[in-house]
């Protein structure tokens, strides 16, 4: 991955609350074994996106700033994100761990509406789908893997419909 | 207008289970090739999806280079050359899209099946690039509900 594409994901990894070992792990400077520890800690880092993507879909709801023609998709990909995240949750207490709860000082104060908005919702979407794509192989349980790898496809869709209503090239 | 959201749709019990990275490539090969199909049906009767077409044919030759590899790394057997099913309709974008959505969850579904890192890392990226074909062909599918 290009050094600009990998800072761009680390930098949202960090703004969603991502720390310690899954940062290096995401910036490609360490490769750790397939381990219960493993899984649990790309679970929390997973979650931690979820939580981001959740609150700034929330918040773009609640103050209009979703173009009235898109607020369905936006809708939509904020109830994905809700599943993505409950998915997760379960998973971790299956395995007897505690899931990481959302961060409390999310500021999407004075984020503008529209086309740029949008553009920052695509942020997020490029940086969970590149983090998801990154860590998948690292992934060591089946049943992870599987809810993992269709997570990524629901990533792809919300980050290539945002594209296509910002006019980038989606093929 | 909202799609299936796939990971809620697709339950555990749902899923396939596959038995070996053969069978995974398998389902992937004849997929691909019936997806070609279908958006080569189109293009011929919507020279609007030519474009499409194209660029999904050559993600697929690329990915069908990579499988290959993988088969030698995983000594998986090679499948014999796959015979796209008989299309359903001729030239619809739904139809592209439902084999488009069963090429993905074929992906989806046999990552856990391959049994090796490098493996389940080059097939989620060629995942993403059919997912990717698959939003495109729901797009139009709900631009086209929509009219």
């Amino acid at each position: 991955m290009p050094d600009s594409r990998r800072e761009f994901m680390l930098a949202t990894a960090r703004a969603a609350g991502v720390g310690g070992p899954l940062l290096g792990l995401l910036a490609g400077r360490s490769a750790p074994a397939k381990s219960e520890e493993t899984d649990l800690a790309i679970l929390s880092a997973a979650l931690m996106l979820e939580h981001h993507a959740i609150a700034l879909y929330g918040h773009g709801l609640r103050r209009s700033l979703f173009p009235p023609g898109l607020r369905a998709y936006a809708t939509e990909f904020r109830g994905d994100h809700q599943g993505h995240r409950d998915t997760q949750i379960a998973i971790l207490e299956e395995r007897g761990a505690t899931a990481p709860s959302p961060r409390e000082d999310y500021d999407f104060s004075g984020q503008p509406a529209g086309a740029a908005f949008i553009r920052v919702a695509l942020e997020i979407e490029v940086a969970a789908q590149r983090a998801y794509t990154t860590l998948i192989s690292r992934i060591r349980t089946n049943d992870y893997l599987l809810s993992a790898g269709f997570i990524l496809v629901d990533e792809v869709r919300h980050m290539t419909v945002w594209q296509r209503v910002l006019g980038l090239r989606i093929y | 207008m909202a799609a299936a959201p796939l990971a809620t749709l697709a339950s555990r019990a749902e899923a396939t289970d596959y038995a070996s990275p053969a069978e995974v490539f398998a389902a992937i090969d004849r997929l691909e090739a019936a997806l070609d199909e279908r958006l080569a049906r189109l293009a011929a009767a919507m020279p609007a999806a030519a474009e499409l077409a194209r660029s999904v044919g050559a993600d697929h030759a690329r990915h069908r280079a990579s499988r290959a590899w993988l088969r030698v790394r995983l000594r998986a057997a090679e499948a014999a050359p796959a015979v796209p099913a008989p299309a359903r309709t001729a030239g619809s974008v739904d139809d592209a899209r439902a084999v488009a959505q069963e090429l993905v969850h074929a992906y989806a579904e046999g990552l856990p099946a391959l049994g090796d890192a490098t493996a389940v890392d080059v097939l989620a990226h060629h995942m993403v690039d059919d997912a990717r074909h698959l939003a495109v062909l729901q797009m139009w599918t709900e631009a086209d509900q929509g009219a």
